[in-house]
């Protein structure tokens, strides 16, 4: 049964938020709104190729946005998590329940990733993975990446 | 007891943010209630196993986020829904009066025609009500919805709402499609008797 980290995106409702973000893209011009919505159907897609362009869009955006960290935080945490890549998706859920330790969500979030990590064995590496890491410290964690895809 | 599960149920629950959506499921799946319960991100998943008329159903719900910002996006998740529960609050009149655009907003984008929907005017324990409960039956009669009310604060009303629904979902012809899973329906010109009586419905 599908889950937040296995239900995936309609291939239309990508078509429809990729036109939107590349107009505004061309027109120079891009909306968090639209980078936004982009990225969150990027890290839904079934392709880890979008997932990680869904990534690096909401990287930038929490670097650059302020308004949006949580949803940001929220969703990467997500997209690292389908990725496989569960350190990363850890540091996210720690760095969010250190600003707001009861939200209900992103507890949530982490049991369901621990579960998936379980179930793939990985219960070892979660220990060694646990390190709480600051929110800056995520930031320019977030950088490394993008620049190394980018070039 | 994974075996005894017959199938799974694909909930929704929406409706303006703040009205108390989160909090429903909350008290319905842990029995909890957190006065400081922050706004859904996005949309938010749990599940849920419920023993009703017989069977042993697997509810898999998805709560959506009710703040604007998130609205171009929540629709993506009504697909394959079963049943779908609308959220009001009773202390805030608009709110109530949101619930014609949600339902057509379900209308437009859940894929099965026969969804069942159940709205739920929560927030019963607070004083100054501004929507009484013959306005919320009328509109839900009119709309051929079910309603109840309740209280994720309280507990009042919230096991049945979800209750009510599931037992529902159960009956609808629709049903039948999965009727070789091995589930027993109820005879369908006959119809079970309500698995909560004390509750309200219209
Ligand atoms: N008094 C009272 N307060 C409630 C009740 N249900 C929810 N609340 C409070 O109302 C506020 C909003 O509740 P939520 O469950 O977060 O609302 P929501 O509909 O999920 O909001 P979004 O996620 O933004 O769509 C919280 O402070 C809750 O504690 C209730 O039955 N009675
Ligand atoms: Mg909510």
């Amino acid at each position: 049964m599908a889950d937040v980290l296995t239900e995936t995106v309609q291939p239309e409702d990508l078509k429809r938020f990729e036109k939107i973000y590349h107009e505004q893209l061309y027109r120079n011009d891009v909306t968090p709104k639209a980078q936004f919505e982009y990225g969150w159907c990027l890290v839904r897609s079934k392709y880890s190729a979008d997932i990680k362009k869904g990534i690096i869009l909401l990287e930038e955006l929490y670097r650059t946005h302020e308004e949006g960290q949580r949803d940001y935080l929220y969703y990467l945490a997500i997209g690292n998590a389908r990725l496989k890549e569960y350190s990363k998706a850890l540091s996210y859920v720690r760095s969010f329940l250190s600003i707001e330790p009861g939200n209900q969500q992103v507890i949530n979030l982490h049991q369901t990733i621990k579960k998936k990590m379980e179930k793939e064995g990985l219960v070892g590496m979660a220990m060694a993975g646990g390190v709480v890491l600051a929110v800056g410290a995520i930031v320019g964690f977030g950088m490394a990446i993008a620049s190394k895809v980018k070039s | 007891m994974d075996e005894d599960i017959l199938t799974t149920l694909k909930l929704l629950i929406i409706g303006e943010s703040g009205v108390g959506k989160s909090s429903l499921l909350l008290r319905f799946t842990e029995d909890n209630f957190d006065p400081e319960q922050t706004l859904t991100i996005g949309v938010d998943f749990k599940t849920k196993r419920l023993s009703i008329d017989d069977n042993t159903v697997k509810l898999a719900i998805w709560d959506t986020a009710g703040q604007e910002r998130f609205r171009s996006l929540t629709p993506s998740y009504y697909r394959d829904a079963q049943g779908a529960v609308l959220v009001f609050d009773v202390s805030s009149y608009s709110t109530f009066a949101k619930l014609e655009k949600w339902l057509l907003e379900l209308d437009t984008y859940s894929t099965k025609s026969n969804i069942v929907k159940m709205i739920v005017g929560n927030k019963i324990d607070v004083d100054n009500r501004e929507v009484s409960r013959e306005e919320a039956m009328k509109f839900a009669r009119r709309h051929q919805t079910l309603y109840i009310e309740a209280s994720a604060k309280t507990k009042d009303g919230v096991q049945c709402a979800f209750e009510e629904l599931v037992h529902k979902i159960i009956q609808t012809p629709l049903w039948e499609s999965y009727a070789d899973n091995g589930l027993q329906i109820g005879n369908k010109d006959h119809p079970a008797e309500s698995s909560c009586g004390y509750c309200t419905l219209s």
